[in-house]
Formats: C-alpha cells, sequence, structure tokens
C-alpha cells in the first residue's frame, strides 16, 4: 500500500476506532433513554466513574483486566442504587423531574470524584499485551485501539443476543411497549427497569474503562463524551440499539475523514449530519417514536 | 543618555573626577551598544531578595492564616470548582505564598500605615458571566484593591473590563492573549505581568532558527479559538523573522476538549513534519501527547503547557525525551546559582514534603518553580509597586508600575512597558532531557527534577530586544514609541 493510500485507510481505521466508543457509551444511553423514557444526563457521569474506579482497581491489583472487569459492575451498582432509591420515586412526574434529579446526581458524582481522587488527571496505561502497534500492508495501527473496535462489537453482539433472543430480551422489550400490560402478566416490570437501567450504566462502566488509557482522566471527563453520545442517541433512534451502532460509526467516520480534508469544518459535521436526519426522520434513523 | 547626564542631582551630589568620569563614559557606551531593553533590564528598580524572606516553616496552604481588618485586599479570580479546580489551587496556593511571606514580615506600608495581604478566592466557574458577577461582587463588597488572575483570555477580557469600570488594578498573570492589551481592550487599570503568545511563538522559532538550527518542518497543531491562533501567528511570524528557511508542512485548529487526536496525528505522520508546535493545554496537551506516542507519533513538541509531571510521567522518559518547553521562568545554565535562591527552593519543597496535605502533597506542586514559581514573582513585583507607590491608590500605583523594572528570585528582569503594560523580559527554552541528564538545569542534590519523566535540561535564553511584546499601534498611548517602549 501506498503511503497516501495507507493514510486513507488509516483515517476510516480511526473514524472506526473511534465510532466504537462513541457506540459504547451511547449503547447505554440509547437503552435507558429509549426503552425506559428516562433522560438520564447522569449518564457519562456513570461513564467517568467507572474510569476512576479502574484507576482505583489498577493502583491496587495492577491489572487492568480486572478492572475492565470490576470497574462496570461497581458503577452499575451505583446506577441500580440511583435507580431504586431516586429516579423510581420521580418517573411519575415525567421528563422535568427525572431531568433536575440526575443533574443533580452528575454534580454529586463530579464532586465526589474531586473528594476521593482529587483534580489532577490520573495515568492509566494500555496494557502490555495491549502496547505497540500492528503492521499491516504500510498500515501501522495500534493494537489498542484494535482491540477497542473487537470489544464494542463482542459487547453489540452480546446485548443483541440478549434482547432478540431470550425470554428476558422478550420481557423487556414487552416492558418498554406497554408496561402495564406486562405487569398484569406477572412479570414484575420495576425489576427489569432496575435491570435495564444497571445495564446501561455497565455499557457506559465498559467504555469507561476502556477509554481511559486514551483519554485523560480528570473530573471533566464526563463533559467530553456526554454531548457526542446524546447526538447518538437522537439521531440513532431512541431505544434502537442498531441505531445507535449505525449512527456511532457514521460520526466517527465524518470527524476522521472532515480532519482530513476539511478540517476546520470537521467539528459541526455531526451535527450537520444530527440536522439533515432529524430533518427527514424526526424519530431517528432506525427510532419508532417521537 | 541625555536625561541621565542633565540630571541635576547626579552633578550635585557625587561630582565626578576625570578617571570616573572616563568611566561613566564607556559604560554608557556599553548601554548604548546593547540596547535601550538591556539597558533597562541591566538595572531593575526594584528586586526580589530571598534574605529577606520570613520563616515559611508554619505555612499551609490547606489552613492558609488569613489577615482581617484594615489590609491589602487581593481577589484571586479563576476556577475553584468544576473540572479547572486545579487551576485555582494553583493560583491561590502561589499568591498566598507571597502574601504569607508578606504578612510575617510585617505587611507593607500603605496608606500611612503597615497594612497586611489579605487573599480571597473569587470562583469566576469558567464561565464569563460568573466572571463578571464575582469581579464586580470583589470590588463593591469586597472592597478589594486588586483583582488577579485569570486562566483564560476570554475570562481576563471582563475581568479588565470590570478594573477599567470601577477603576481598580487588574493583574494579568495567566492569561496570555496580546489582543488583551490592544487598542479595542486596552484599559489603563489592567497590567500584563506575563508573557504572551506572540513572545512564546517567536521565542519557540527563534530557538529553531538561531540556535537549534537542526529540524526545518513544523507542524502547527492548536486550539480553535483566540489563544491558539494568536500564538500560532506568532511563531509564524517568528519563523518569518528568524528562521525563512524553515518549511510549515501543515496548521490545524481543533475544538477545545478535543477526544481523538488520531485524525489530526495521521495527517502530522503524512505531512514529513519534524516538530510540532502546538499551545493546547491540558486536557487537551495530555490526550494529545499520550496519543501521538501510542500511534508511534515520536515527534518532539514545542510548547508551552507540555509540563505538567502527571502527564509527564503518564509517557516517561522515552515519551517525553525532546520535547521543547518556552518558559518566562527558565534559567540558563543551572537553576540554582546563589545561596538565597537555593534556600527559597528548599523552604519551599521542605514543606511539600513533610506538611502540605491533598491536593497540595501532589507531584504538582512538589518545586514551586515553573509557572507556580512565576506566579509568586509575579506577585512580589505587584506587592513591591504598591510598597513604593506607598499607597493603594490605582493611580500612585499606575505612575510606579509603568516603565518599573523588577528583579525576580531567578536573576530575571521584568519590564513593563509603559504605553500597553505588557512586560519585556528575556523568555528561556527548555529541551527536555533524561534524569540522567537534567543536572545540567537541577544543580544541586539530587541533580534531577523528576525520576520518572525527561524534564528541563539545557536551556537557551531568548534575549528580550527579540522578542519584545506586540505593540499595537493602533493604541493611542504607544502611536509614537518605539517596540522598547521608548
Amino acid at each position: 500500500m501506498d503511503p497516501t493510500t495507507a493514510m486513507y485507510v488509516a483515517q476510516g481505521v480511526h473514524g472506526l476506532a473511534y465510532g466504537m466508543l462513541l457506540f459504547l457509551v451511547a449503547s447505554g444511553l440509547t437503552m435507558v433513554f429509549g426503552m425506559m423514557g428516562i433522560l438520564n444526563i447522569a449518564h457519562a457521569s456513570f461513564f467517568m466513574l467507572s474510569a476512576y474506579f479502574s484507576y482505583q482497581v489498577l493502583a491496587v491489583f495492577g491489572s487492568f483486566w480486572l478492572a475492565l472487569l470490576v470497574a462496570p459492575v461497581v458503577a452499575a451498582a451505583f446506577g441500580v442504587l440511583c435507580e431504586r432509591l431516586l429516579l423510581r420515586r420521580v418517573h411519575a412526574f415525567g421528563h422535568m423531574g427525572e431531568l433536575i434529579l440526575t443533574v443533580g446526581i452528575s454534580l454529586v458524582i463530579l464532586e465526589g470524584v474531586k473528594v476521593f481522587w482529587g483534580t489532577e488527571s490520573l495515568p492509566i496505561h494500555v496494557p502490555t499485551i495491549l502496547e505497540g502497534r500492528l503492521a499491516l500492508g504500510g498500515l501501522d495501527y495500534p493494537v489498542y485501539r484494535l482491540f477497542v473496535i473487537g470489544l464494542a462489537l463482542v459487547v453489540l453482539g452480546l446485548l443483541a443476543a440478549l434482547l432478540y433472543t431470550t425470554r428476558l430480551g422478550t420481557v423487556v422489550r414487552a416492558a418498554v411497549s406497554d408496561a402495564g400490560m406486562v405487569n398484569a402478566l406477572g412479570v414484575n416490570v420495576p425489576l427489569v427497569f432496575m435491570l435495564v437501567f444497571g445495564t446501561g450504566t455497565w455499557l457506559a462502566g465498559v467504555a469507561g474503562v476502556v477509554i481511559a488509557p486514551i483519554l485523560t482522566v480528570y473530573p471533566g471527563l464526563a463533559d467530553q463524551m456526554g454531548m457526542d453520545a446524546f447526538v447518538v442517541v437522537v439521531t440513532g433512534g431512541l431505544g434502537s440499539l442498531w441505531g445507535a451502532f449505525l449512527v456511532s460509526i457514521i460520526l466517527g467516520e465524518l470527524n476522521s475523514y472532515g480532519v482530513q480534508f476539511v478540517s476546520q469544518l470537521a467539528p459541526v459535521l455531526m451535527f450537520v449530519f444530527m440536522a439533515i436526519v432529524l430533518a427527514f426522520r424526526p424519530m431517528g434513523l432506525f427510532g419508532e417514536r417521537e | 543618555m541625555n536625561r541621565l547626564a542633565d540630571d541635576p542631582h547626579t552633578v550635585k551630589e557625587d561630582p565626578m573626577k576625570p578617571p570616573r568620569m572616563a568611566l561613566t563614559l564607556v559604560i554608557f557606551t556599553c548601554l548604548l551598544l546593547f540596547g535601550a531593553a538591556d539597558a533597562l533590564a541591566a538595572a531593575p528598580k526594584a528586586a526580589f531578595d530571598p534574605d529577606k524572606m520570613a520563616d515559611m516553616s508554619d505555612f499551609d496552604p490547606n489552613n492558609p492564616v488569613i489577615p482581617t481588618g484594615d489590609t491589602i485586599k487581593i481577589a484571586v479570580v479563576a476556577s475553584f470548582s468544576g473540572p479547572a479546580a486545579v487551576v485555582g489551587q494553583i493560583y491561590f496556593i502561589s499568591v498566598q505564598w507571597a502574601a504569607h511571606d508578606i504578612n510575617k514580615r510585617g505587611g507593607i506600608m500603605v496608606d500611612g500605615k503597615r497594612k497586611k495581604i489579605e487573599v480571597i478566592k473569587a470562583n469566576h466557574a469558567s464561565t464569563p458571566a460568573e466572571t463578571k458577577k464575582v469581579a464586580e461582587r470583589m470590588v463593591l463588597q469586597e472592597k478589594v484593591h486588586v483583582l488577579w488572575g485569570t486562566d483564560g483570555s476570554h475570562l481576563m477580557k471582563v475581568i479588565n473590563q470590570v478594573a477599567d469600570k470601577y477603576k481598580v488594578i487588574a493583574q494579568t498573570t495567566a492569561a496570555l492573549s496580546d489582543e488583551l492589551y490592544d487598542e479595542t481592550s486596552f484599559s489603563r487599570y489592567s497590567f500584563m505581568s506575563s508573557f504572551s503568545t506572540d513572545q512564546i511563538g517567536r521565542a519557540a522559532a527563534y530557538h529553531y532558527g538561531k540556535v537549534r538550527k537542526k529540524e526545518k518542518k513544523f507542524y502547527i497543531l492548536g486550539q480553535d479559538y483566540l489563544f491558539g491562533h494568536s500564538l500560532a501567528d506568532g511563531f509564524k511570524k517568528g519563523l518569518k523573522e528568524y528562521y525563512p528557511e524553515a518549511e510549515l508542512v501543515g496548521e490545524d485548529y481543533h475544538p477545545l476538549f478535543m477526544k481523538d487526536f488520531a485524525p489530526y496525528l495521521q495527517k502530522v505522520k503524512a505531512s514529513g513534519a519534524e516538530v510540532i508546535f502546538t499551545g493546547d493545554w491540558i486536557p487537551d496537551a495530555e490526550n494529545l501527547l499520550v496519543q501521538a506516542r501510542q500511534m508511534g507519533v515520536t515527534l518532539p513538541f514545542a510548547n508551552i503547557f507540555l509540563d505538567e509531571p502527571n502527564m509527564l510521567h503518564r509517557v516517561g522518559v522515552d515519551g517525553t525525551t525532546g520535547l521543547v518547553h518556552v518558559s518566562q521562568y527558565g534559567s540558563e545554565g543551572g537553576f540554582f546559582k546563589t545561596p538565597g535562591q537555593i534556600k527559597a527552593y528548599k523552604a519551599w519543597n521542605t514543606l511539600w514534603k513533610t506538611k502540605w496535605g491533598p491536593p497540595y502533597n501532589t507531584r504538582l506542586y512538589e518545586h514551586g518553580t515553573g509557572n507556580i514559581g512565576s506566579y509568586i514573582q509575579q506577585t512580589y513585583w505587584l506587592l513591591s509597586v504598591m510598597e513604593r507607590a506607598g499607597s493603594t491608590d490605582p493611580e500612585k500605583i499606575i505612575k510606579v508600575w509603568e516603565s518599573d523594572s523588577y528583579q525576580l528570585l531567578n536573576g530575571k528582569v521584568l519590564t513593563m512597558r509603559a504605553c500597553d503594560h505588557k512586560v519585556i523580559q528575556d523568555l528561556h527554552v527548555e529541551e527536555y532531557v533524561a534524569p540522567a541528564k537534567q543536572r545540567e538545569s537541577f544543580n544541586i542534590a539530587p541533580y534531577f527534577w523528576y525520576e520518572g519523566t525527561a524534564s528541563v535540561g539545557p536551556t537557551v535564553m531568548v534575549p528580550a530586544k527579540s522578542v519584545l511584546p506586540k505593540m499595537d499601534r493602533a493604541l493611542a498611548r504607544c502611536k509614537d514609541k518605539s517596540e522598547a517602549g521608548e
């Protein structure tokens, strides 16, 4: 591959890698936002919280893999507690109550990480086995970014299998469609919703851990990813896993090739794309409701 | 020269005999040869004297001793909450250090009595609206004498507007855009005691063109707002001035708080650049450096904010060796040249090791040099000006500060250009080297700044006359002035 072609191919892979990171954050958000109708402004804060947990696990045990296993589960536990003890109480009062409550939760998390970990950036290294670059036909690409792409695909597969091939997935989708009917059939709908919320925050947690070696872990981390994740969810369609996946990749590629060809315009391309999609399909690419 | 020769006091108080007259002529000739800026730098009107420093062993930034009553009030306007709270912490410990020292010496004589320094935290929460609100509250309710700030030129602009409206002194110590003191923004109540974007860019270009003469291909990668562009303009101007044979192989500006630098770094890779020039600050600086090294981009960065120790440790010695840093508080040929400098350094470092708690016991605060050292010394300059003005009256302070010169602890001299309130000063360009080679800069035990990262090594002085601050000719006060301010 000649250097120019290698550069264009590399930009494509960069777009894919960033898109996959975005998908990991947005998939949890779309589940909670779309399926439960909960406007969870604190979603990105759980993502940040998990990054901090992973730092702590690494500091104590020195294992990235243990951090990847433990940190998202702890973040999910916090998410479940928030849903059970706080969100459930205001759900009946509509989006405004949820909005204010989740903003409050995000502020508490922000101040909490500052109290426990301070305001300085914390270093998290790429695990040794994933260090270095892979040389493929003129392409010299970081192994860790390839790992992120692979992990996101595995997560997508697992989620799709859970939602579309298991009884639990059927119950979840039914509860989203008509919670009253599912409740009448003897299913504990609040428990299902709590599981969905927990899974959503777990996904954010996974994203938090895998992004930590690439991005700075500091109290502003949530703000950095939050906006992009909302754009993905709205453009892909509320509650649509496939929509989130497709839009994440499109935004990743728009960013990469935007920087390559129209650098100054690259940051606004994702918003232009969102505006165009919503102009023709207000419910998003794969959404079923506005 | 004529002004000095005609000075009647000189003749009356010390009539010169022929040999001394000849000596004087030789000195004047030398002054002419070295230029006006050098002459100013050679004879500071005041200096920081480490021998006069108080015993600082009781200083604790977490439990500061804040005097009350009839005090000189300085509001540190900065981020004290949210993601950028660390910036407020850095500013506060710097200003409080100088205040604590002066207070333990009994304060300074102003308005007919000795007054102590009261430092007040004013949280601007990183927004212009909050900056205006808190700055006005500081002036109207707290009756502060000085607004000290801040992180972000757009926020400093608001502070300067408040200072101008209420006729209160403002000191720009950390916002670096030249535009803050141009024709549209200048306020005679505000003084820029830091270096500025144009100077920084030109100093880096001077280093590559006049000193290093090695790399020729440069890529500018900066943040897409006033500061990033202003800094890049300075670098491009400097390349034209000092390195015309250099080639700018690429130029990109990214949004603030960028997540993925890979597409930009891919372009840098393909451009054949030998150096990346950037003004990015954390978190962008850290993400840029870390992601570059992960992608195998090992090029040196020429910068001003890639000096934060935690970030440097993240990429280790290999990832940081060769970085080039433009500093306003550097020192050529070893940082410690006098017993006083060592004493002042150890006063800080010993407390860091033994006394301070979080967050001030972290690596960021270990040395009290670099930007922290600069902020401390800029504050001492402010207090020295007030003392020599003998007043907290802004008009009297302005009168002293315009054309004032002050020698810092590290021997550097800052001269305030009267017409636009910018500082004429030598700058230093530092090359980052492995710990074993850092003794060239850290010339006392343990002979390195940090063990786990490259840090300051060989340091080159860029003379003030080569990086005079940018002057806006549209500013009426500067119309007939030379860049040296005369």
